[in-house]
């Protein structure tokens, strides 16, 4: 009685989804993930001085870490995909994304808007990841903006 | 019209009215910088009095305001000012010249009171700067003139220039930085062949220049610009130029207000064109409701 | 400027394209009200991943999806303190006009010069693709208002000062 109008009701409430339900968690634990950028980062430094950009990207987009907690994982690998953004010719980038699976194409769209919210982090530049982006939607089309746009595992 | 008329028209357009048909009248009307205006015909209707009053009429008297409404009208002036104004001309119509020149010529003389007024601490700089010029050196007094609420004029005569600075108050944040685009473009003007023996402009916001650094209370805030006018000898040494100089100074921080509102009218009446432009663009994104009439196949329309 | 501005543009018509599929939504909270969902902010799962497509720093547009409203808000291009004057004036006369203008919201979200709230009733009875053409025009059109406004005023400033100091020499 005593807890009259102090208790939160609607946390109770069996209607209301709580954030855990909305997407299934990332099972590796934020040190995992942070070792498996580092290494991925190397591998791709190795295929940048080879030139195989194409390579490159699918390791840093399959399976990218995401949800709460693991920010440095995540600021790790957006960093690194950055890097290859900058670096390759523009005239490369449509046989490249032709060469993505679909879901290396949404988790780069996913990077690509991540990087536009953040404008002057680091290296990234605006007409770089606009110039990706133009090409990627002629390529993957707007569902893969939807993706997305509903894909609660946030990069 | 870009530049503002030294005369006030009302004026010029009631006398030249009352000299063809005298009746009797009681106005009162302003003028730019607080200056308040009665032209009335106290006694009869052929006598008019045109009364002015002006905010800083103690410091023209100290620059001898006096003498110059002796030469300029002479036994016109009453020696008594009607209550409340501080100078009073008396015109009687009937001694006014027969000769329409002359006539406009003394109608527009009368028309120009405020500015003879205010020429004052002008004439007396001018003479200042010729004594030191003989001299050879020197600084004149710092004359204040403060025309108008929170703002002034200070004139100071050198040997070789005349310095007029002008303090004025920008009240809303966009007068003030409209103005400072309008002053930047006075100083930067100089460098156009045509005027470049025009003054030299030069403006500071917040902080005043040094000539005014040894007066108390200055107002120092963000709002408040002081605006300096560097006067060489050519802009006043001959008579004809002086005056015109002198008619064409004193108008100056109205001349800048007016302009600052004038380009916020513009501003305004693009942005109302450019938002009914969106208005139209945003209804042809409306579906029009399908309200056709129908027909049947004989051709006879159905009323819904 | 324009080889930037495309893909820009490009992007936020694309995005836009992709966020405008609303469907009618009854609030979960409030019996028989409908409200704009990305407006009350309640419950997670009707509320989409918020997108920004950005040029550079100083401009961004910010789309907020859900289910059955999306809420855009963009910061204009304002290089000097003219054209945040000139900006802020021009979206101020354009929100107290919000009545008439349907989408717009009458005041900005934080950190943005103005936004627009579009929903499912709007959707309904205006054609969706003409939407998007109407913010990518408008997008244009301020700037490119700003930037003649700005050069109008100082055009205008050049003639004031000219005639002012060449009655000097008369």
């Amino acid at each position: 009685m005593d807890a009259f109008r102090k208790i939160d009701i609607d946390q109770y409430d069996e209607d209301v989804l709580p954030d855990s339900e909305l997407f299934p968690t990332d099972p590796r634990d934020p040190s995992t993930l942070l070792t498996e950028a580092k290494q991925k980062a190397a591998a791709i430094r190795n295929n940048l001085s080879k030139g195989d950009v194409a390579g490159a990207l699918d390791i840093v987009l399959s399976d990218p870490p995401y949800g709460p907690g693991v920010d440095e994982a995540k600021n790790l690998t957006l960093q690194t995909l950055v890097t290859i953004l900058n670096t390759t010719k523009s005239t490369d980038i449509p046989p490249i994304l032709k060469s993505l699976s679909q879901d290396s194409q949404d988790t780069l769209m996913k990077y690509l808007y991540k990087g536009m919210a953040l404008p002057g982090w680091g290296d990234v530049s605006g007409s770089v990841l606009l110039g990706w982006h133009e090409k990627l939607t002629e390529v993957a089309g707007t569902g893969c903006i939807v993706r997305a746009m509903t894909d609660r595992r946030l990069v | 019209m870009i530049l503002l008329e030294s005369n006030n028209y009302i004026i010029q357009t009631t006398l030249a009215e009352k000299l063809t048909k005298p009746s009797s009248l009681d106005v009162q009307f302003v003028d730019f910088d607080d200056v308040r205006f009665h032209l009335s015909t106290p006694e009869r209707k052929t006598q008019l009095v045109l009364s002015m009053s002006i905010r800083c009429w103690d410091e023209l008297v100290r620059y001898g305001v006096h003498s110059i409404l002796q030469r300029e009208y002479g036994s016109m002036v009453k020696a008594q000012p009607e209550p409340e104004y501080n100078v009073s001309l008396e015109l009687d119509l009937e001694q006014f010249p027969a000769d329409p020149e002359a006539r406009e010529s003394l109608i527009q003389s009368i028309s120009l009171l405020k500015r003879n007024v205010l020429a004052a601490p002008f004439e007396t700089a001018f003479t200042t700067q010729k004594e030191l010029a003989a001299a050879g050196s020197g600084q004149g007094e710092l004359l204040a003139l403060h025309y108008r609420d929170e703002e002034a004029i200070y004139v100071q005569a050198s040997f070789d220039r005349v310095t007029v600075i002008f303090s004025t108050m920008f009240r809303e944040e966009t007068d003030r930085i409209f103005g400072k685009v309008f002053l930047q473009e006075f100083v930067d003007a100089r460098r156009l062949p045509t005027i470049q023996s025009a003054p030299q402009v030069l403006y500071t916001t917040n902080t005043p220049p040094l000539e005014l650094s040894h007066i108390p209370d200055l107002v120092q805030t963000e709002d408040v610009g002081y605006v300096t006018f560097i006067l060489f000898p050519r802009h006043f040494e001959k008579q004809p130029i002086a005056e015109s100089t002198i008619s064409h100074i004193q108008s100056f921080r109205d001349y800048l207000h007016y302009h600052i509102k004038c380009s916020k009218a513009y501003m305004h009446s693009r942005m109302r064109h450019r938002v009914s432009e969106f208005q139209k663009v945003l209804n042809r994104a409306k579906t029009e409701v399908a309200t056709g009439e129908r027909k049947t196949v004989s051709g006879r329309s159905l009323v819904r | 400027m324009s080889n930037v501005l495309r893909p820009y543009l490009a992007a936020v018509r694309s995005t836009l394209t992709a966020a405008l599929t609303l469907e009618d939504f009854s609030s979960q909270i409030v019996e028989r009200h409908n409200k704009p969902e990305v407006e009350v902010g309640g419950s997670k799962e009707v509320l989409l991943n918020p997108l920004t497509i950005s040029r550079n720093e100083n401009e961004r547009v910010l789309i907020e999806p859900s289910i059955n409203s999306i809420r855009l808000s963009i910061k204009i291009k304002q290089a000097d303190e003219i054209e945040r004057i000139l900006c802020h004036k021009f979206t101020r006369f354009m929100m107290q006009r919000a009545e008439s203008f349907i989408v717009l919201r009458r005041k900005p979200v934080k950190g943005y010069d103005i936004s627009f709230l579009i929903t499912n009733h709007h959707t309904d009875s205006m054609l969706k693709h003409k939407i998007v053409d109407f913010i990518i025009q408008f997008m244009e059109e301020v700037d490119k208002e700003i930037s003649e406004m700005k050069l109008s005023l100082n055009a205008r400033a050049r003639v004031v000062a000219e005639s002012y100091l060449s009655a000097f020499n008369s």
